[in-house]
């Protein structure tokens, strides 16, 4: 019990060199960390909550296989989210898990902005509108806020350079703030069309 | 225009972390939309981060979980060797292509250099000749140059005459004309 208790201490990093010295302990407690984190990051671009789970899990025993040449100079939250982009990619290229991705942001079983409650200050509405800028604008502020990631690691992640990433951030910030209003969030309403037009960014 | 400016430059102080330039700072005290802007850009971030848990919470719980007779991978010993620089482990690890390009020239320019440069073909029967015919013209320099002086010297006495015929015929002018003796005081050796 002691032990576990001193696994959940331990920074993400320091697990995961846990885990490559074969710490299985270590991977599943990494596991447990991000597993939600990386189901909100996947669940805009895939079908149905089902293939964001498979897709987590798949990015985790891809992970669990490559351990082994985890490079302690990057932190894991960016090995794991650039995996993640990887199967996510290849996914959507076979076709197994392309959608229409307007109607993926109606389908979330997540809070839905538009019901009211939840959404206003100090509840969990704005990240609710987030999800209706579309997938990429979403991405990127998880990365940012959600993940707390500087604009190189998003870089990285992405595939894509630095100033593409400030764009991107810049139109998402500016979009989310357009949409919540003035009073920060009292008046989410999600725009339908706003996600499959701002897909292309 | 300005105010589209003055939000990218609110957006790149957000992500940089730095402190807004003076010329949109005096903006954002005349211009109340760009003060607006910036207001719900700082507070924009900070209010995602506090969510963020909130947020995740509601997100339906799932099992993710390795097998249990998975076993545990090999450490690949090239990843973590402890201390190695990022840019030759960027080099080497994720662009092999421009190395195998790079070390491809390379060699193919020491080839040239043996093979080509340093390698030199023994001088032919022609280039003898040639060099013969080369020395031969720089021995035989001296009699070309006094045949040069001869010609040049030639030439300033046949100047020297043109002058001093001339000089006689303007004399024999102006002693005809003004009924005066002229008589040279020194003769010149030479021009």
């Amino acid at each position: 019990m002691a032990d576990h208790d001193r696994t959940e201490e331990k920074t993400d990093d320091e697990l995961a060199c846990e885990a490559r010295d074969g710490s299985r302990r270590s991977f599943e407690e990494l596991a447990r960390r991000y597993k939600r984190r990386l189901f909100v990051y996947l669940r805009p671009r895939l079908a149905s909550d089902e293939d964001a789970e498979d897709m987590v899990q798949d990015t985790f025993l891809k992970l669990y296989r490559n351990i082994g040449s985890y490079d302690p100079a990057y932190r894991f939250s960016t090995w794991l989210y650039t995996s993640a982009n990887r199967l996510a990619i290849d996914s959507f290229r076979k076709g197994a898990a392309v959608r229409d991705k307007a109607a993926a942001v109606a389908d979330l079983e997540l809070p839905d902005p538009a019901a009211g409650g939840d959404v206003g200050p100090g509840g969990s509405g704005l990240w609710a509108a987030a999800q209706t800028l579309g997938e990429t604008r979403f991405r990127v502020l998880w990365l940012r806020y959600g993940e707390d990631m500087t604009i190189e690691e998003i870089a990285a992640v992405l595939g894509r350079t630095r100033l593409a990433v400030r764009v991107l951030l810049h139109r998402a910030r500016t979009s989310l703030a357009g949409r919540i209003g003035p009073d920060m969030g009292r008046a989410v309403r999600p725009q339908p069309g706003v996600a499959r037009q701002s897909a292309g960014d | 225009m300005l105010c589209t400016l003055s939000h990218w430059m609110i957006s790149r102080a957000e992500d940089r972390g730095k402190k807004l330039p003076r010329t949109v700072e005096r903006h954002i005290t005349r211009c109340s939309a760009c003060g607006a802007y910036a207001r719900s850009s700082a507070s924009l971030a900070s209010r995602l981060k506090e969510e963020r848990s909130a947020w995740l919470a509601k997100v339906p719980d799932f099992p993710v979980g390795l097998a249990p007779d998975m076993e545990a991978p090999a450490r690949d010993p090239r990843a973590v060797e402890a201390g190695r620089p990022r840019s030759r482990r960027l080099l080497i690890g994720l662009r092999p292509l421009p190395v195998a390009a790079t070390v491809l020239v390379i060699a193919a320019a020491a080839l040239v250099l043996t093979q080509v440069v340093l390698k030199e073909a023994p001088p032919s029967a022609q280039d003898r000749a040639a060099a013969r015919a080369a020395i031969k013209s720089l021995t035989s320099a001296p009699e070309e140059l006094q045949g040069v002086i001869g010609e040049a010297e030639s030439s300033l006495d046949k100047e020297r005459r043109i002058l001093e015929r001339s000089v006689s015929s303007a004399v024999e002018y102006l002693q005809a004309r003004l009924n005066i003796k002229i008589e040279r005081k020194v003769t010149p050796k030479s021009l």
